[in-house]
């Protein structure tokens, strides 16, 4: 077929079966989205357009997605709204608190929009999210999944000092694709960024990458290496979905039993928890792929 | 009792019908997948909120539906 007249584009592969999602009806879905909108809180769940919302909001659980749902980047494979965020809220912690009781969470994940409008990237209203959802009784663990905060040293240890149980920075994908998906961070900062969380000794750090933007399977092994380089210790990979067609095409799709062979791959490299699939998401069943680690 | 398109994310206002499952006038299970929904981001099943005979398709496959619109009845 001859391509004159058109621009060159990656493919765009037809979605397979195996990436139809069951939607879930269950009354505690609707009692899930009350919940977060009474507190006046976002959810990545929503916010991202995540096919697992109605699944995981079924089980009483989402991730809290705090600092607003205005995002200062513009990440291609994002569907977060980016533009100029408003100024943080101080009681948000409070109501991230409230919400997480009210839901019942023992586990609570908590993630942000990234603010590099902020001093601190807003790396103390995460603290004081950590800190108030902590203080529950009985006690709560949270896993926090932060920007990567410009790489500022002072902004990760004030996250990590609440005593966050897991510290989550993604990845995303691998060294080669970084000016292209994440044009405003940088593959050896976010290396850096979990490093740092391990040396500081709090919790668990976990990553995670996406399959679909264009990387080979050498690419996403020597990501997996660099991660467990870096001291990571759990590790989620998942099928990228393109969230709107402004953002980059999903190149592939690989099959259940590719992410079943991530998984050893990623055992045999000394991860304690690994979990991939074409739903995993970093945040799907985070409790679950925690307890996992035997934490 | 109709069957409505349930909200699948802040941005995603509508969904295309792929398929249905279903005829009118075949009966369905409370449960059972009915119609196959695709938006930008990802492929849902949606399946039947109540078990019954379905009666009416309000959106033929290919055809888009709003967030919230009425995609079948079931008696």
């Amino acid at each position: 077929m001859p391509l004159s007249g058109r621009r060159f584009q990656p493919k765009m592969e037809k979605r397979p079966a195996w990436l139809t999602k069951r939607l879930v009806f269950d009354p505690a879905v609707q009692e899930t989205e009350a919940v977060v909108a009474r507190h006046r809180l976002h959810t990545v769940c929503a916010a991202a357009g995540c096919p697992n919302r109605s699944e995981c909001f079924a089980r009483r659980v989402a991730t809290f997605m705090i600092l607003g749902d205005v995002c200062t980047r513009g990440c291609a494979f994002c569907g977060v709204r980016r533009g100029r965020p408003e100024p943080p809220a101080a009681d948000e912690p409070d109501r991230v608190a409230a919400a997480a009781a009210a839901l019942g969470l023992e586990y609570v994940v908590v993630t942000s929009v990234t603010r590099d409008d902020l001093p601190d990237g807003g790396a103390g209203l995460f603290a004081r999210t950590v800190t108030a959802i902590r203080a529950a009784r009985p006690p709560v663990r949270v896993e926090v999944l932060t920007p990567d905060f410009q790489g500022d040293r002072a902004a990760l240890e004030t996250v990590l000092s609440a005593g966050p149980a897991v510290f989550n920075h993604n990845l995303e994908t691998v060294a080669r694709l970084y000016p292209r998906v994440r044009p405003q961070a940088g593959y050896r900062r976010s290396l850096e960024v979990l490093r740092r969380a391990r040396r500081f000794g709090s919790g668990l750090v976990k990553s995670g990458l996406m399959l679909g933007l264009g990387e080979t399977d050498a690419e996403v092994e020597s990501a997996l290496a660099d991660l467990r380089e870096a001291g990571v210790e759990i590790v989620t990979l998942g099928q990228y979905l393109r969230p709107n067609p402004g953002c980059l095409p999903v190149t592939r799709h690989p099959r259940p039993e590719e992410f079943d062979a991530w998984a050893e791959t990623a055992k045999r490299l000394g991860f304690r928890a690994a979990a991939a699939g074409p739903f995993v998401r970093s945040s799907y069943y985070a409790a679950e792929v925690f307890r996992s680690t035997g934490t | 009792m109709e069957v409505k398109l349930p909200p699948l994310g802040n941005d995603i206002k509508e969904a295309s019908v792929s398929f249905w499952y279903k005829k009118v006038g075949e009966s369905v299970a409370e449960g059972e997948d009915l119609v196959e929904l695709s938006t930008e981001k990802a492929s849902f099943n949606l399946p039947a909120p109540a078990g019954g005979r379905l009666t009416v398709i309000k959106a033929g496959e290919g055809e888009k539906v709003a967030v919230g619109a009425t995609l079948a009845e079931i008696e």
